[in-house]
This record gives C-alpha cells, structure tokens and sequence, in this order.
C-alpha cells in the first residue's frame, strides 16, 4: 500500500520535471525564434516591452530581446544617407513642370531642381510619431524651398545666391520636419539646376551676351588705348631725341666754328695785312675762274650787252 | 489536473485577448496607437498611453491612429485682395487627439476626416488670404499668414478631436493663362537689361578711347613743346658761343664772313662786271712795282 502511494507520488514528480522541461524548452525555442537577431551595420532597432518604447539598439551584431509578446523590435536604416530628387529643368509634361517652377521675390518664375540628402535621425520618431515619413519629406521640402525661393530675386537664386538659396531652404525644413516630430535629419540640399523658364530662356540667354558684348567693346577700346597711347609716346620720344640732336649738332657746329674762327684771329692778330690779303686772294681765286668776267671801264655805256647764255638762264 | 487546465485554459483567453483580437480583457496599446473600449455600444475606456491596460472582459477594441498624419490638398484657386487669383498646393499635419470625439464625428473614419479638416482649412485660407495683397502672400507676410491659418484651423477642427499641427503652402502657381503675362514682363525686363548693358559697353568704349586720344594729344604736343624748347636752348647756346667768339675781333670777323659769303654766292653763273682799276688788277697797273702791304683791307 505504502509502495503504491510512494510510485504514484514519484511518478507524480517525475511528470512534474517532464512536463516543467516541456515548458523551458518551449520558451527557449519561442526565444531563438522571436527574440534572438542580427544587427547590420547603420541598422537601429526599436525596442517596445509591452507597447511601451523601452530603448534603441544600435550596435552592430548578434542581439537578444525578450520574446515576442513582451518585447518587439522594429528595425530601421539609420547609417545610410538618402536621396531625393524634385524638378527637372527639362520636363515637359504638366506635372513634372508645376514641381519645378518656383516664384522668386521679384515676382518672376524660375525654374528649380534640387536634391536633398537626409537620414533618419530619430528612428523612434521615425516609427511612431509620424505616418509617413517620407512623404511628409517630399511636401516640406517642397514647401521649404518655394518659401526661401520666394525671399529672393531671379538674378540672385539664377546666380550668386544659389547657396545661400540651398542652406536656407535645409535650415528651414529641418525646422518644419522636427516640428512634425518626423525623425529626419537633413544632411544637405543641393541646387542641382536653376534656369528662367523656357519660353524667357532666349530673353535670359540674351541678356548674357549683353554682358559679354559690354566687356567686348571695353576690351577693344583697351586695347585700341593701348595702341594709340605707346605710339603716341614712340612718337614724342622721337621728337626730343630729334631735338636733343639738333641742339647738340648746332652747339657743336657752332663750337667747331667758333674755335675755327678764334684760332685764325689769333693768326691774324700777329700778321693783319698779310693774313688779310692772303684770305681776300684766295677767295678771289676761288670766286672768279667759275664766273663770267667783264672788264669794263665804268661810265662807257654799251647800248648791247652779249649775256652768256649760262648766265642768262641762271645757273648757279 | 483539472487546476491544470483551468490555469491553462485562463492563460489562453488572457492570450487571445491581449494579442489584439478585439475583445479584452488586457489590452496592449503600442506607441503610436491609441484605443477605445466599447462594451455593448457605450465607450467604457480610451487608451492613449502605451502598454498593457485592463479593460472589461469582451469589450470591443477599435484602434486609432495616434501619429501626425499628413493631408494633401487638392489645389485650389483663392482671390487676394488685391483680384489676384492665384492657385494655392497646401498640405496639412493633423492627428487624432480625442479618439471618441473623432469617432463622434467622423464615424466612417479618415476619409471623412480629412475632407472635413480640408474644408476648415481650406475656408481659413480664403478668409485670410482674401484680406491681403499677392505679395504679401507669397513673401512679405508668408510665415506670419501661415501660422494664423494653422492656429485658427486648429481652433475650428478641436471640436472634431483633432490637432492641426501645420498649414504649409507646398506650391503657388498663378492660374492659367496669366502665366504668359508673366512671361513678356519677364522678356520684356530681360530686353531693357540687354539694352543697358550694351549701352553701358558702347558708352565706356567711348569713353575709354576718347580718353587716349586725348592723352595721346597731349603727350605729342608736350613732345613738341619740349623739342621745341630744347632747339632753342641750341640755337641760344650756338649763338652765345658765336657771339662770344666773333666779338674777340668783330671786325675781323666781318671780314672773314664777307669772303664767305662771297665764296658762297659768287661763282658759276655770275656775271662780274669789273672796272680795269679794280684792287685785284693793281698789279696790271703797277707793272711789277711792289704795292704797299700795310694798308688796311677794303
């Protein structure tokens, strides 16, 4: 009787121990299955213990959680920076224009085509404050965009203004999405492509080859200056040289004669009327052989005169 | 064994419950989810918190969504004040803030919902865009017209349970047709700018090469001033030496240079006419005899 009741308590205790083991073998499978998984690199995991957000995982690796229901995890890509493109400068059809054409500040329309790099920085955000995120991210940045787009002019976004134009409109919709709790970080907008509409663009175009034509005609007459005014120079140079000549040539002429003239005066002071009479004969022989002699006496009238022909017509 | 599958039996309604059939008695309410317990018709909890709650057994559960929502609206055409029409892409971010208010008034749910909150907003924007002027619509007043659109929408739609978080413009375009208007001004601005600038390049050329020419005058006639000068202080100097030499004896001088000169003029071609008493024939006349020598020359 005791040994019945003593196997019957034993067999007891040993379907007890099975069926305790039963259950811990159930739960660790149950956990391998739903609690245990792999963490990529630039992968978060949001944690919520029953519905109720209890931490982010964000360690590359083999992670444990407890199993599902208490705990369940909702993985994200934080690490990798995104994209997204508005507008193409070059669209045609309807829709794709209306994204593309913005209204700048002086009441003109231009055209746009942007980027914007982004992350998601709050994966909790991300997951639970917001519905769609993404989507919300298209209509701010668009909004964002037209918004500073409209604080300038059409020069200024076309041209130098085209960064201030791309931090303003990131500064501005991370404020919008960190209002709608989104959980994106923008990392960057990028002005891809700025130009004046297409029917305007020959008017635009033109105004640049205004430009260039302006800087033309400056160069050119630079440049004719700069012709003009050497030359002009070449020429006065040669002018005083010609005059440094002539001032030099005539002291010297006037030099040489003068020490010419000194040296015979000192002769002519030791002998007068030799010196005198020597020069009066000299030049007289060098005077008369060339010229045509008449001796005649004074007061004899000719009524005819025979003229050498050569004297006549003036030869020298 | 009997305990034992009572135990187990009440785990498996516990279960079945809280894994979110519908019908208690826990409820688990994640983040981003709010709910409402319903026993036979009558609201008896609203969830909002995340985590596990208590709720009668076999009440109905319905769920809401407890995250900002976004609301796109179709693009309308709204006059300023100023006749302007123009054509406004707005979005909206709006959530669930009182579940049973919610249901209250939007029984068939978030498309009702949003129809209705687009007709608030969309009737905000008239009535403020209508007492301001296109520009400051679009940028002097933007930010501020914005914001006083979102709070009065979202004092309209509190009855509704719900929160306007945001009104933005996503796009304005103005209505079509004027579109070309805005183009010929646009041509126009463009074509006044391209006559300036060639105006501004001619008018610099001009200015430019009348500049060198006149310099170029200048620096000739400085040239020919100073040449000048310079001649002259030549001839003043060549005439100084001439002076200071020829007056040491001015009137042998007078002598000297009057032979030149007749060496100079004299000579081939001339014809001479010369009395036979002339001084150079004395010689002719005196027959040999020597002539005196120290008279002075004629």
């Amino acid at each position: 009787m005791a040994a019945d009741r003593v196997e019957r308590s034993v067999g007891r205790t040993v379907r007890r121990i099975g069926i305790a083991l039963l259950v811990l073998g159930g739960l660790a499978v149950w956990e391998a299955l739903t609690g245990y998984y792999q963490l990529n690199a630039g992968e978060a995991a949001v944690i919520l213990r029953l519905g109720r957000y209890e931490r982010t995982e964000d360690r590359e690796g083999p992670q444990l959680m407890l199993p599902f229901p208490i705990e369940t995890r909702d993985v994200v890509h934080v690490g990798v920076s995104q994209r997204r493109d508005f507008g193409d400068v070059e669209a045609t059809d309807a829709a794709r224009l209306a994204e593309t054409a913005m209204q700048t500040g002086d009441n003109n329309i231009v055209l746009v085509e942007f980027v914007v790099q982004y992350r998601v920085g709050n994966p909790f955000d991300r997951l639970y404050r917001v519905a769609d995120s993404e989507r919300l991210l298209a209509e701010a940045s668009q909004a964002a965009m037209r918004e500073v787009v409209g604080r300038y002019t059409i020069d200024g976004v076309i041209g130098e203004r085209k960064g201030a134009v791309a931090s303003e409109a990131a500064e501005l919709l991370q404020e919008l999405l960190d209002r709608y709790q989104a959980g994106i970080g923008v990392e960057a907008v990028e002005l891809q492509e700025v130009q004046p509409p297409g029917p305007v663009r020959e008017a635009f175009d033109d105004v640049l080859a205004a430009s260039q034509d302006r800087n033309r005609a400056v160069n050119e007459a630079e440049g004719y200056a700069n012709e003009v005014i050497p030359r002009a120079r070449g020429e006065a140079s040669e002018r005083i040289a010609a005059a440094h000549g002539y001032r030099d040539a005539k002291i010297a002429d006037a030099t040489g004669e003068a020490s010419r003239f000194l040296a015979l005066a000192v002769e002519y002071q030791k002998a007068p009327a030799v010196t005198r009479r020597r020069l009066y004969l000299e030049t007289m022989e060098v005077v008369l052989p060339e010229a045509q002699k008449v001796i005649l006496e004074p007061g004899t009238a000719l009524p005819y005169l025979p003229l050498p022909t050569g004297a006549a017509q003036g030869e020298r | 064994m009997r305990r034992l599958a009572l135990g187990i039996v009440f785990l498996v309604v516990l279960a079945l419950g809280a894994s979110g059939l519908g019908f208690g008695p826990i409820v688990l309410n994640p983040e981003g989810e709010q709910r409402i317990a319903f026993l036979l018709g009558d609201p008896v909890r609203v969830i909002q918190e995340p985590g596990l709650s208590l709720v009668p057994p076999f009440a109905r559960i319905q769920v809401f969504d407890a995250r900002w929502r976004q609301l796109s609206a179709e693009p309308r055409e709204i006059p300023t004040l100023d006749q302007e029409r123009i054509v406004i892409d707005y979005y909206v971010v709006w959530r669930i803030e009182d579940p049973l208010q919610f249901r209250r008034n939007f029984p068939t749910g978030l498309l009702e919902a949003e129809k209705q909150i687009d007709q608030q907003v969309r009737g905000q924007l008239r009535e403020v865009v209508g007492q301001k002027q296109l520009m400051q619509v679009l940028k002097g007043e933007r930010r501020a017209i914005l914001e006083q659109i979102a709070r009065e929408s979202n004092a309209a739609v509190e009855r509704f349970g719900v929160e306007v978080r945001d009104v933005r413009i996503s796009r304005t375009e103005l209505p079509r047709g004027t579109e070309e208007n805005v183009y010929a001004r646009m041509r126009a601005e463009r074509n006044r700018l391209a006559r300036k600038y060639r105006a501004e390049g001619e008018e610099q050329a001009r200015v430019i090469r009348a500049e060198a020419d006149r310099e170029s005058q200048v620096i000739v006639a400085e040239a020919r001033r100073d040449a000048e000068i310079e001649r002259g202080k030549g001839d003043a100097e060549a005439a100084r030496i001439y002076a200071e030499a020829y007056s040491t004896d001015a009137e042998f001088y007078a002598f000297v240079r009057g032979l030149e000169a007749y060496r100079k003029t004299l000579g081939k071609g001339t014809l001479l006419v010369l009395p036979p008493d002339h001084e150079f024939f004395r010689l002719f006349q005196s027959g040999g005899e020597l002539p005196p020598v120290s008279a002075p020359g004629r």
